[in-house]
């Protein structure tokens, strides 16, 4: 435990000043803003944010829709030949209500189904869900 | 009896951080009753828990105190974990302890920057968002996002710590007691704020203690409680670290718990990076397909010490793979309620000065 | 040859009594003019000063660095509605933002601004009309607390009305200080010229500038200054975090825009003046044909150390600050009367 020492009472007019000439040293300082469209952000190994389906490696196991906390990933039957996924079910995912919590990822027993770099996935209000096949493809080839 | 006029000051104000609403009687500048109305936040988390997995409660903590959400998701755990039987492993409650301490570091630079604002100050807020952002960048690089975070698991953390992550870290605790010292020098050296600061909002030691005021309010008011000193949980007995404390009980001593805070937090981040010790960053216990069919029983009270205060998470498990009941202590509601008493007979400029010292997160106190 | 000659000998034609009538009203517009370009340059400059001390980068989208970003608030408040709040008292609430903003450019008009080039001197009422500009510009910006106490009372809002019950109290205790740290430099002045009532007079009569004479003077003109314009620490009356925007509360659209410029347009004033009555205003060490680049350069420092007050102080209470005003303010502009007093009578300065 240490006690909190009460800072010397300032100087009235002083101590302003000096508060002013720390302020203004700061125009001196880079600015920290980074301009969004122009210059990208150097994005972390780790950053999440798009969810990316393999199609081949879903086994249709429906942990991904169980373990969503808000219910974005529903499960969707997809006529496409995978010997591993027999009952022919994969996850379909609404980007409007998915918090990238990434419980998904950390779930999925084969990888299938994991979280990408792209975060540039804006698009209109009719379009959110994204269909199975849809996950698997890039973010420019989806149907907007 | 002369008539007082009413005054709302929120929800939608500028200096009600949130969606706080204060109703109060004012007999000119002179606030003779006030009342605070919550509850526009409310999102009812704690029912939302009994109808989701105990892994997936976390990203409903994370929401509760946005701010600082690495200290609300081990809060949650320290109470999960002992329902589910399950213990991280050393390396991943040395990682929680640094996360929990950067967590803090955050938490009180908003506060800082925020408190700045309510007495006008307009500079301070963007250095103490700029250095938040650093922290935030290395939330980013070890977990993936910035401030819903979701990194720790039950039974550790999701993603183990790296070398160039600990080497960040440790940058940033170099980098930073300058920076904090500017700003701290900012506030303290203007005199204005101190005459805005000093005696303003006296909360004496036993109304904090009748309230249940917890926290650096607490501490400011002379109570040396720390849970992480008095009841020491993941592997705060084995980092060094004082308590600040003060006997003044008004802004000034709770701003100043608040800055020594920092520094002690920066402390404790330098020494934990270096003592993270080798080993699995989880439990096997609770791989990761497992994490929705862990079955808890029992019930449990853990109390962590948050930015805020004292944040207790009340677990009732009825041995299926939800919980039955979840309760959490908010530190922020505590302390929110003894500002009638603080701001009674006060002006307004003053009691928007009280309200910023207590350090609100709407998050936290309407769930 | 000043403008206002000039412009006389331009509108020669029309006979002796138009011409000089036209002349003044050209060079009022001109002023006019120049005056509201100033204010919209003071807004982009405050967004990009304040921007660069926080770290930030500023407007930048529209125009090259963002000149024109003014200009584009400018139309995008001229566009938007003006809400009228229901219940409020008509006329005062319609009148308030005019008043204001009409007492800031009349007080412009009045100030001498030097001379120029081949321009000559820059003046309208002062070389050549009134001989007392210092009580018409006194007078003048006495008219603008009026726009604020109208807009808090009429508006029918609680802040509104707290904001403009704080704006009074502010007022009545910072005036008196002012006017009598104006009145040691009128009394100083006054062992030296006629016209002691005449700022250009007191300008260019002096031998040293006053604030050096008289360092208590400027420190409480100055403060009064900033409490006049009210911005931090001296902006009770709109404070942002206790009373929303104050006075101001229930405006929006061109009517809101006139308070904001209003608010720099009191800045730009109060360095203007600051300069003219204590630093020599358009007296420069070069030839005198650069009396308006010293001036304005002088204003320029006065409002950047303004903004740097601004953006690091936090805002003083009411109550302290009408202390201030009483119990240090007015004893100090005293003791400076007493003093400068004592430096024009005994020293003969």
């Amino acid at each position: 435990m240490i006690e909190v020492k009460e800072p010397r009472r300032p100087i009235p007019i002083v101590g302003s000043i000096s508060g002013m000439v720390n302020v203004a040293r700061h125009l001196f300082r880079k600015p920290v803003t980074v301009q969004y469209p122009e210059e990208k952000p150097i994005l972390p190994q780790r950053f999440r944010a798009r969810i990316f389906l393999r199609l081949d490696d879903c086994v249709g196991c429906t942990l991904c829709e169980q373990v969503c906390p808000n219910n974005s990933i529903t499960m969707q039957l997809v006529d496409r030949e995978n010997p591993r996924n027999k009952r022919k079910i994969y996850p379909d995912v609404n980007f409007g209500t998915c918090t990238v919590c990434r419980n998904c990822e950390e779930i999925c027993p084969t990888d299938a189904i994991y979280l990408t770099h792209v975060f540039e996935t804006s698009r209109t209000r009719n379009s959110f869900t994204y269909s199975p096949q849809e996950l698997a493809l890039q973010e420019n080839e989806v149907k907007k | 009896m002369s008539e007082f006029v009413e005054l709302n000051f929120g929800p939608q104000h500028p200096s009600t951080h949130g969606v706080l609403r204060l109703k109060a009687k004012l007999d000119g500048e002179i606030i003779r009753e006030l009342e605070p109305v919550i509850g526009y936040l409310h999102r009812d988390a704690e029912k939302l828990c009994e109808l989701t997995f105990y892994a997936d409660n976390l990203i409903l903590f994370d929401r509760m105190d946005y701010v600082g959400s690495m200290l609300m998701e081990s809060g949650y755990l320290e109470a999960a974990e002992k329902i589910l039987s399950i213990d991280p492993p050393e390396r991943a409650q040395w990682i929680r302890v640094v996360m929990n301490e950067l967590s803090r570091i955050a938490a009180h630079l908003v506060w800082a920057g925020a408190f700045g604002l309510d007495l006008g100050m307009l500079t301070p807020f963007f250095y103490c968002f700029a250095e938040r952002d650093k922290i935030l960048d290395i939330f980013t690089e070890i977990c993936g996002t910035r401030q819903e975070t979701n990194y720790m698991s039950i039974g550790g953390v999701y993603q183990d710590i790296t070398p160039e992550i600990m080497d960040h870290i440790l940058e940033f605790t170099e980098t930073f007691p300058k920076r904090l010292e500017e700003i701290y020098k900012l506030f303290v050296k203007n005199d204005v704020f101190i005459s805005r600061n000093k005696g303003i909002g006296v909360l004496d030691r036993e109304t904090a203690i009748d309230y249940g005021v917890t926290g650096p309010m607490l501490r400011a008011s002379g109570v040396n409680y720390d849970v992480r000193k008095a009841k020491p949980y993941l592997v705060y007995d084995k980092v060094n670290f004082e308590v600040p404390v003060s006997y003044k009980g008004d802004n000034l001593a709770r701003f100043l718990v608040r800055f020594e805070e920092l520094r002690q937090s920066v402390k404790i981040v330098r020494e934990a990076v270096k003592k993270i010790p080798d080993g699995p960053h989880f439990n096997p216990k609770a791989k990761k397909p497992m994490m929705i069919r862990l079955r808890g029983d029992g019930e449990y009270y853990a109390r962590t010490e948050s930015a805020k205060g004292e944040f207790g998470v009340y677990i009732v498990g009825d041995g299926g793979v939800k919980p039955y009941r979840v309760r959490v202590r908010s530190p922020t509601f505590k302390n929110l309620s003894v500002l009638p008493v603080l701001a009674k007979d006060q002006m307004i400029a003053d009691m928007v000065a009280i309200s910023g010292t207590l350090d609100l997160v709407f998050g936290e106190i309407d769930r | 040859m000043s403008l206002y000659s000039r412009l006389v000998g331009l509108f020669s034609p029309l006979g002796n009594l138009p011409s000089e009538a036209l002349s003044y009203i050209a060079e009022s517009l001109i002023m006019i003019i120049i005056a509201t370009l100033g204010l919209a340059f003071m807004i982009y400059l405050f967004r990009k000063f304040m921007a660069r001390l926080q770290l930030r980068i500023g407007p930048n989208r529209v125009g090259k660095f963002g000149l024109l970003q003014v200009v584009a608030d400018g139309l995008k408040l001229a566009g938007k509605e003006s809400i009228f709040p229901k219940g409020r008292d008509d006329l005062p609430y319609r009148v308030a933002p005019l008043i204001g903003m009409v007492g800031l450019i009349l007080a412009f008009a009045v100030l001498p601004y030097g001379s120029l080039f081949w321009v000559g001197t820059v003046t309208i009422f002062d070389a050549s009309g009134t001989s007392v500009s210092v009580i018409l510009l006194f007078a003048i910006i006495a008219i603008m607390p009026i726009g604020e106490v109208l807009a808090g009372i009429s508006s029918r809002n609680k802040y509104a009305l707290l904001g403009s019950l704080r704006s009074i109290a502010k007022d009545v205790s910072f005036e008196v200080p002012m006017m009598i740290s104006v009145l040691a430099v009128v009394m100083m002045a006054s062992a030296r010229t006629a016209y002691p009532l005449s700022i250009n007079s007191i300008v260019t009569t002096e031998i040293l500038p006053y604030g050096i004479l008289e360092p208590l003077g400027i420190f409480v003109f100055m403060v009064s200054m900033v409490a006049r314009a009210s911005y931090t620490p001296f902006d009770m009356g709109e404070s942002d975090s206790e009373l929303i925007t104050g006075y101001s509360t229930e405006y929006s659209g061109m009517r809101f825009a006139m308070f904001y410029m209003g608010l720099f347009g009191s800045i730009l004033l109060g360095s203007f003046m600051v300069s003219l009555f204590y630093l020599g205003g358009f007296n420069g060490p070069l030839d005198s044909s650069l009396g308006v680049v010293w001036l304005v350069i002088k204003a320029l420092i006065l409002v950047l150390i303004s903004f740097t007050i601004w953006l690091s102080m936090p805002r003083i209470r009411i109550d302290k600050f009408v202390n201030l005003g009483w119990k240090y303010l007015l004893p100090l502009s005293m003791i400076n009367l007493i003093l400068s007093g004592i430096l024009t009578l005994g020293m003969g300065w």
